[in-house]
Parts: structure tokens; C-alpha cells; sequence
């Protein structure tokens, strides 16, 4: 690597996925706080980013939903990421992971209260964020009741995995949509 | 100390790992192109996905002219500087409008290449031009047709096209929010479309009230019978515009190659190059033009004058067919003006930054979800299919029935350029080394029954596939009507244990074991019951049945 640092052994290297990007994630990761990040990964030091920092990156400072994908990807579930869970949600979110991991990750976005099914509350929550809180609950609740409607293929009144992939399925934009660009 | 095999296997690991890291680096660093990233990422913030495809296609196609112009620059090009003729012609400024005049006499068209070959030093290394001009133009568009084919069948794969999509709210709702966008006035703005259209397909009482109370009641066009139109319509702008497109550039071949060609005048190839070049240049200041008015002057008119026009959207249809129509122009070209795409690479840089500015200075964003993959998927379709397939039939029947004119060109004297390849062959056939090329060029390049082998391999191997696509489909059809039946027969298996259930309480049995509930199906009912087992695979309801027998 030349006069460059090494911040990452081998091993490390081989274990991430985005491996090109790697550097560039890392330096995007310390830049958010670069008096608890040190440059030096190779002895893996347990460093946590709270929430608020996480939050306040460009990319996701306006995303109606930051604090779900936060929350998502961090190891504790607040929303305070390491390096791993940084490097994971970006992977995830990036042109090259496939489908079926983009599905499961926007399905446990979309799951509020995490308990593995889209319900109903969750989809009023989702709905109200989708539209900045400008629909009457009323709206709301119809436009949720047709949801289900549309996409209960096993009648139990909310939705689970399987019936969020075969939603994809018939939206082909969805692999470009649930993208960002870092 | 390991055995053998498991040090074979390690090498094949440790090989296996070096060369996905290879092909990493080189898809990072040479196909996507580094350039312009952040721009890119600046538009699709502000603009979202479906404005950023028309970006990222002028960026692919830019690099495949790119790519045209550095090896036909490295092998035609520069080895003709070192036996280039003078120039007597002088050079007025006319020229870069008409391509004429000074131009003929340069390395831009294909007159001025020498037929000879080329050996800086007596008895040195000797460089056939013929050969290089014809071998290259021919693998280059090899090439070009295999990226095509494969990324074309990768975005099939990925899309799935299939013109039922979009069919409800669900889809819409949950999968189209546009994580790309990041400007906060963007994301603003598409939170309060996808309200109004909330609002609009579902109109509230007080809507319909202030409707009657008008006097006479409004008809409000429902909002998927708007959206049914504006499909239609773009559908029909695009055909219209495509068929447009390919009987222009159809009946400029016809006149190219059956009249000019035919014309015995001084040079045609180069004739033909100028033709070429004349139209790329009208193309390009006309796309600025039209950026011009159509974007510029429509945000002024829109704004001062006529305000309820508004702000323009971005019509990316028209745009990408722009862009294709030039591609094909410069395709085409390539045979005989072997820098065009070195010019058409300047035209695309300007364009890039024209649509850049004009976009974020005069243009909203969309407001209607506009379908980006499958529209994507599509171009790059029409990319290949008349346009990539057109240019290689003209450049076939080119090569192969036309003769070249006399007095310029690598190919003078022949009678046709192909025949470079074969007078080579002949040459070839004295060397012993060579033989295997010799075998190659008479039975599979000339040979008229190996491609009709070739081909009924081919229509079999495609016809057995489609078949098991058929197979395949009615298989899904199927798989999705079990899964409905199991659900409906599901809720009256439990109805019926509910039925039990409350007919032993009646009589005074306790009936032992789990609490089950069940929701009511799909009309509403209000009896809102969670499954407390709700992953219940389908044979469980036929051990449940014997539970209630």
C-alpha cells in the first residue's frame, strides 16, 4: 500500500463486503467523530457513534425514516452504530447487494414495534412519515386498510416477510430506490 | 504439513479470492467510472432516481465512445501519422461546421488512410493497415455488442418486465420512497405529492360535500384513470418518436450506400463521413437548443407570464432518445470517420453539463412515480435491438457487397474490404504455423453450413428455454392460488374449531389444550383476533382436524 496507513489487517479486508469502498466508508465514519475513532482498526477497539451523529450525516439528515434504518443496523437497537453496523447499512443500502437482503432489511425498517410482522400501527406510523403527518387519521387508516387489503395474502391482518418479497416483486424500482449513494 | 489436496484447495481459494477482488476493482474503477460522482449523487438528492437514470445512460454511453476513441486513436490513428501525406489544403474556420475542405485531408475521415504497409525501418517490424482498420472497427463492435447483450439481459433479470405492475397502493406506498433523495426541500416536496395523492384517490366526505354544494355535482376523474392516460400517452409519444427516429436514419443508409456508393465519385467513404459528421453537429446544437427552449424559456413563460403552466419537469424520455438517435449517428459512422466518437465524446461532456445546469436551475422534480427500471430496461433494449442491430447490418453490407472507391482509402484497388481478409488468408496459407487460421477462416468464417448449424442449435436451445419459461409461469400461477386456498380453507378450519369450542362450553366440557382465535376474513369483521400461533405451517390444520375429531 505504499506510504499509505494500514488501517485494516487482511483478514478484515476479506471480511467486508465492500471492499473497494472500504476506505472511504471508514474515513466517512471517523470524520463524524474523529476524537473517539482512532486510525488504527487492526486491533478491532470497540467504538459506538451514538445515534445523534449517525443521524446528522448528510445522506441521512432528511430521510423521514433515519431513525429506523439507525436503529436497524446498530447492535443494541438505539440507533449507535460501530464500524460493523456502519459498513453493514451501507452495504445493504448500496446498488450491489441483492434483492432478497434489500427486502428484509426494508421490511425490519418498516417494522416499528419489531416483532416480524408489518402491522397495522406500523403502517400507520409509516404512512404519517411517508406523508409529513398531512393526512387526517381517517386517511390514514383507509389508505393502511387498503394496504393490507392488497398485500395479506395469508389473511392474518398484517404483513409478514413473505408477503412484503412478493410486494417487491412487483415493483421493479425497488432496487433503485432503496439506494444511497455515499 | 498439509496433503496435496489441501493445498490444491487453498490455491483454488486463495485464486478464486484474488480474482473477485480483481474483477471488483476493475468493475469500481473502469465501468462505473468515478467521474462525475458527486454530481450524480447532487442530482439524484434533489431530483430522485428517475432523473438520475437519464445521467447514469448518458454516462455509459459516453464511455463507450470513450473506449471507440482510444483504440481507434492507438491503432489506426497513430500509426498513420508516421506515413501521412501533406496537407496543401488551408484551413478556414468553415470547416468545423461542413467537416469539409481542410478536413478531407486529415486522419478524421477515411480517405486519408494509406493502403500500405507501414515499417518505420527497412526489413523492421511492418504494420498492415488494411488489417488494423478493418480488425479493429470489427472487434470493437464485438465488444460493444457482447456489453450490450449481457447488460441488457442482466437488467431483464433484475426488472422483470411485466406491464401489470404498479397496480396498487401497496406497492407504491411501501417500495417507491426514494431513499436517493436527500435535499430536504426534495423530500419535502415528494412527502406533499404522495399526500395530495393519497388525498386524491381516497376523496373525503367533506370533498364530496363542498362538490354538491357547488350546485351541480363535479366529476373528478379518478386518479388510475389519469394515470392510465398519461401511460398511454408517453407510450404513444415514444413510438411515435422511435419510429420517427428509424425511418430517418433508415432512408440516410438507403441514400448512403445505394447511391453515394454507387455514385463513382471521388471518394464516397469520405463523402459519407462528412454526411456523418454534418448531422452529429446539427443533432448536438439542437439538443442544446431544445434545452434552451424547452427548459429555459419554459420556467420563464411558466413563472411571469402564463403562471399556471409552472416549472417544467425534466421529460427524460425525450432526452434518452436524443441521446440514442446520436449514438447511432456515431455507430454508424465509426467505418468511415475513425475519429467521430472522439467528437461525439466532446458533444456528450457538453451536454452533460448543459442538462446539468439547465435541470437544476429551471426544473422541479417529477411528481408522478415514473417506472425508472423498466423505462431504463427499455432503452437500453432500443439501444440494442434497432439501434446496435442496424448499425452492424449497414456496417456488414458495407464491408461485404460494397466496393471501395479507387484512389482513397486503405482499401483501394479492392473488391470489397472484406477481400483484405482474404487476400490475407491466401498470404497465410504459405506458412505452415499458421494453418490452424487457415482452417478456421475456410470452414467456420466462410462457411455457409456451419452458421446453419450454428442457427438451428440456437432456435433449439431457445425454444426449449421458452418452453420451461411457460412451464414455469403456470407454476407460479398455481403456487399463488394454493397460498389463497390455504389461507380461506385455514380460517374455516378454525371457525370450525371456534364452533367446537363454544358448543362443548355450552354443554359443560372443558375442551383442553390451546387457546386459539381466529380473525374473521376479508370483510372487515371486527373481531380483531391475533393467531397466537400465527406461523402455523399448512399441515397443521390436518393434525388439528384429528384434534377436533
Amino acid at each position: 500500500m505504499g506510504n499509505k496507513q494500514t488501517i485494516f489487517t487482511p483478514e478484515q479486508l476479506d471480511a467486508y463486503q465492500v471492499q473497494n469502498k472500504l476506505n472511504g466508508l471508514f474515513y466517512r465514519y471517523r470524520d463524524l467523530a474523529p476524537q473517539l475513532v482512532p486510525l488504527d482498526y487492526t486491533d478491532k477497539p470497540d467504538v459506538t457513534l451514538p445515534y445523534e451523529l449517525i443521524g446528522s450525516m448528510p445522506e441521512l439528515k432528511d430521510n423521514p425514516f433515519r431513525q429506523r434504518i439507525a436503529e436497524v443496523f446498530s447492535e443494541d437497537g438505539d440507533g449507535n452504530m460501530t464500524l460493523d453496523d456502519f459498513l453493514d447499512m451501507f452495504s445493504v443500502l448500496s446498488e450491489m447487494a441483492p434483492r432478497d437482503l434489500k427486502a428484509y432489511y426494508a421490511f425490519k425498517i418498516y417494522d416499528f414495534n419489531n416483532d416480524d410482522y408489518i402491522c397495522k400501527s406500523d403502517l400507520e406510523k409509516t404512512v404519517n412519515k411517508l406523508t409529513r403527518n398531512e393526512l387526517t387519521p381517517e386517511e390514514v387508516r383507509l389508505v393502511c386498510e387498503k394496504v393490507i387489503y392488497e398485500a395479506d395474502l395469508d389473511n392474518d391482518g398484517k404483513l409478514s416477510l413473505e408477503d412484503f418479497q412478493h410486494m417487491i416483486i412487483r415493483a421493479p424500482d425497488f432496487l433503485s430506490t432503496f439506494h444511497i449513494r455515499i | 504439513s498439509m496433503s496435496t489436496r489441501e493445498r490444491i484447495k487453498k490455491f483454488i481459494c486463495l485464486a478464486l479470492q484474488s480474482f473477485r477482488r480483481f474483477r471488483n476493482s476493475l468493475s469500481e474503477h473502469f465501468h462505473q467510472l468515478w467521474l462525475w460522482h458527486k454530481t450524480l449523487k447532487i442530482i439524484g438528492g434533489e431530483f430522485g432516481t428517475s432523473v438520475l437514470s437519464y445521467f447514469i445512460f448518458l454516462k455509459w454511453l459516453l464511455s463507450f465512445n470513450i473506449f471507440s476513441f482510444l483504440i481507434n486513436f492507438s491503432f489506426i490513428t497513430v500509426p498513420q501519422f508516421i506515413a501521412a501525406e501533406p496537407n496543401n489544403l488551408s484551413f478556414t474556420g468553415l470547416e468545423l461546421l461542413t467537416g469539409a475542405g481542410y478536413f478531407q485531408q486529415t486522419v478524421l475521415y477515411y480517405g486519408f488512410y494509406t493502403n500500405a504497409t507501414i515499417s518505420k525501418t527497412e526489413n523492421g517490424a511492418s504494420y498492415n493497415m488494411q488489417l488494423a482498420y478493418i480488425f479493429t472497427v470489427g472487434i470493437y463492435f464485438v465488444i460493444c455488442l457482447l456489453i450490450l447483450l449481457f447488460s441488457m439481459a442482466k437488467s431483464f433479470c433484475r426488472n422483470f418486465i411485466n406491464p401489470q405492475t404498479y397496480s396498487g397502493n401497496a406497492s407504491k406506498l411501501l417500495c417507491t420512497w426514494d431513499f436517493n433523495v436527500t435535499n430536504e426541500k426534495a423530500v419535502k416536496l415528494k412527502q406533499k405529492n404522495l399526500s395530495t395523492q393519497v388525498k386524491v384517490q381516497n376523496p373525503g366526505d367533506a370533498k364530496r360535500c363542498s362538490n354538491m354544494t357547488n350546485g351541480h355535482p363535479t366529476i373528478v376523474p379518478s386518479r388510475e384513470l389519469t394515470q392510465q392516460l398519461s401511460v398511454q400517452l408517453l407510450v404513444l409519444f415514444l413510438c411515435r418518436n422511435i419510429i420517427l427516429k428509424i425511418s430517418i436514419i433508415g432512408i440516410l443508409c438507403y441514400y448512403w450506400l445505394d447511391i453515394v456508393a454507387e455514385s463513382k465519385s471521388q471518394c464516397w467513404e469520405t463523402l459519407i463521413g462528412q454526411d456523418i459528421y454534418r448531422l452529429i453537429l446539427v443533432d448536438f446544437i439542437f439538443c442544446l437548443l431544445g434545452s434552451f427552449f424547452g427548459e429555459f424559456l419554459r420556467r420563464i413563460i411558466g413563472t411571469t407570464v402564463c403562471v399556471s403552466l409552472g416549472v417544467p419537469e425534466f421529460d427524460i424520455a425525450r432526452n434518452v432518445l436524443d441521446l440514442i438517435y446520436a449514438q447511432t449517428l456515431t455507430w454508424i459512422g465509426i467505418l468511415f470517420s475513425p475519429l467521430l466518437p472522439g467528437i461525439q465524446m466532446i458533444s456528450f461532456f457538453i451536454v452533460f453539463y448543459t442538462k446539468k445546469v439547465s435541470l437544476m436551475k429551471n426544473c422541479q422534480p417529477p411528481r408522478q412515480v415514473w417506472r425508472a427500471a423498466q423505462m431504463t430496461t427499455f432503452f437500453m433494449f432500443l439501444l440494442f435491438f434497432p439501434s446496435l442491430i442496424g448499425v452492424l447490418s449497414v456496417i456488414a453490407v458495407t464491408v461485404w457487397r460494397l466496393k471501395p472507391s479507387e484512389e482513397c482509402g486503405p482499401f483501394r484497388g479492392l473488391s470489397s474490404m472484406f477481400a483484405a481478409v482474404s487476400e490475407w488468408i491466401k498470404i497465410l496459407e504459405n506458412y505452415t504455423g499458421s494453418k490452424w487460421v487457415v482452417w478456421i477462416y475456410n470452414n467456420l468464417i466462410t462457411s455457409e453450413l456451419f452458421f446453419f448449424i450454428l442457427s438451428i442449435i440456437f432456435l433449439i436451445i431457445t425454444y426449449l428455454y421458452w418452453q420451461i419459461i411457460e412451464g414455469r409461469k403456470t407454476m407460479v400461477k398455481l403456487l399463488r392460488n394454493q397460498i389463497v386456498n390455504v389461507s380461506s380453507s385455514f380460517s374455516f378450519i378454525l371457525f370450525k374449531i371456534q364452533d367446537v369450542h363454544q358448543k362443548a362450553e355450552t354443554v359443560g366440557f372443558a375442551v383442553p389444550g390451546r387457546k386459539v382465535t381466529w380473525r374473521g376474513s376479508r370483510n372487515h369483521d371486527e373481531k380483531t383476533h391475533h393467531l397466537k400461533e400465527s406461523s402455523m405451517p399448512p399441515y397443521s390444520y390436518v393434525s388439528l382436524c384429528l384434534y377436533i375429531t
